[in-house]
């Protein structure tokens, strides 16, 4: 980028609505407070920072936990003296094997791929950034792509329904059946919750930042 | 929190434009954005065709989603179909009302609440209705936010059918209405995306609520 070096800052005090193309004046905020768009209460912004450190353990303990909730049976069904488990990928395989792909691949996105996927995507950038790789045209480069599909990626991971959904399905097969939870419950339910506070910490606009701070 | 709003000037008037990837402001001569280099538009009117497309396919899937089977379900070699509707009011008589009124929100509710909205919210752009913005916006928002648990039902169906397989004594399977099911939200989360709902805002005033 030639013409950037002085083009950032220039419109530093002002935000334009992502939803109604408002032109607001940016202002210091109390922390806790997010800002919403007067015209159309999209949100616009909140705390100007976040905490590396603080994510970056999120990130850690999400990842520790996202190989167990995957690889042990989240429900458990004793039915006339048989066993049966499943895990949360077998959830998805059976309907793939029925022919309902459709269903199957929205199960996999939903619960297994898209976790990873944001999950591996945060740790890559905190390692981008926490080594100073975003100064490089490589790092940049990288972490701008990363970013860019960040807010999708996000929308694709359906953690908190799946924690629902195996409440909903022990509930519905209570009546024929006796339903146990299994280590994988408790570790896919700890996995959303850590994830929720990843994606409250974590801070779009401030990752933006180091793009644009490698530029000058 | 709302912030005061200095003017009531658009981006665009004041030859600001936002970068929709990543948020950062662009003079108006920019054609790429000086931050993530990705293409700058002021106004993306192909988003409404786009979405409107998006909609309809959604709201003729929505037929099949509702009519046809979305589970069969065998017990003591007695072979049942369950529709979307019917498995809920099983739910009802199993006494399990407050499962009955979540599942109930998550797979009829809120498809039907968010094709409708849509429909709503577009043709309010398209055919320049007069109905406050504001509360256009706010259904736009719940819209875009309550749209995922329709995956819900999906998963308890994944979940079902992966455990309760043991042939003629108890056995559940998918049945058409879910991959039907599946389409539908899928395409109405893709056209709530597309759409740039700033064409909305670029209607003339009179729509307003404030002065």
């Amino acid at each position: 980028m030639i013409i950037s070096s002085t083009k950032p800052r220039k419109h530093c005090n002002l935000i334009v609505c992502r939803g109604c193309d408002l032109v607001v004046s940016k202002r210091a905020l109390p922390s806790g407070v997010r800002a919403v768009c007067p015209q159309c209460h999209t949100p616009l912004y909140d705390r100007p920072y976040c905490a590396m450190n603080g994510v970056l353990a999120l990130c850690i303990t999400s990842i520790l936990l996202y190989i167990p909730s995957m690889l042990f049976p989240v429900l458990e069904i004793h039915f006339l003296g048989s066993i049966r488990s499943s895990t949360v990928f077998q959830g998805a395989m059976a309907v793939w094997h029925q022919g309902y792909w459709v269903v199957g691949l929205g199960v996999l996105l939903g619960a297994v791929i898209a976790p990873a996927v944001l999950l591996g995507s945060i740790m890559a950038q905190m390692i981008i950034i926490q080594t100073g790789w975003y100064r490089t045209k490589f790092g940049r480069d990288t972490l701008n792509g990363l970013l860019r599909y960040h807010s999708f990626i996000n929308q694709m991971s359906m953690l908190e329904i799946y924690v629902i959904s195996f409440l909903v399905t022990s509930f519905q097969l209570s009546d024929f059946a006796d339903v146990y939870f299994g280590l994988g419950t408790l570790c896919f339910t700890l996995l959303f919750v850590v994830t929720l506070f990843l994606q409250r910490e974590y801070n779009l606009e401030h990752m933006w930042g180091y793009v644009s701070e490698s530029d000058d | 929190m709302s912030v005061n709003q200095t003017t009531k000037a658009r981006g665009v008037d004041i030859g600001v434009f936002r970068c929709q990837v990543c948020g950062q402001l662009n003079d108006q001569h920019d054609e790429y954005c000086v931050r993530c280099s990705s293409a700058i538009s002021p106004r993306n009117y192909r988003s409404l065709q786009n979405s409107w497309a998006l909609l309809i396919t959604a709201a003729i899937l929505l037929v099949p989603a509702n009519i046809y089977p979305i589970t069969t379900l065998t017990k003591s070699g007695i072979v049942t179909h369950e529709t979307i509707f019917s498995g809920i009011l099983r739910l009802v008589h199993a006494d399990l009302v407050p499962i009955a009124i979540i599942v109930f929100t998550a797979s009829i509710l809120v498809p039907w609440l968010k094709v409708l909205g849509l429909a709503f919210y577009l043709s309010a752009i398209s055919f320049n209705i007069p109905i406050s913005r504001q509360k256009l916006m706010a259904g736009f928002h719940i819209i875009e936010w309550i749209g995922r648990w329709s995956m819900l039902d999906l998963f308890v169906i994944s979940l079902s059918v992966a455990l309760v397989s043991m042939g003629q004594l108890l056995d559940a399977q998918p049945a058409p209405a879910a991959t039907a099911f599946a389409l539908v939200i899928f395409f109405t989360q893709l056209a709530a995306k597309t759409l740039d709902t700033r064409l909305l805002w670029d209607q003339l005033d009179k729509n307003d609520d404030t002065p």
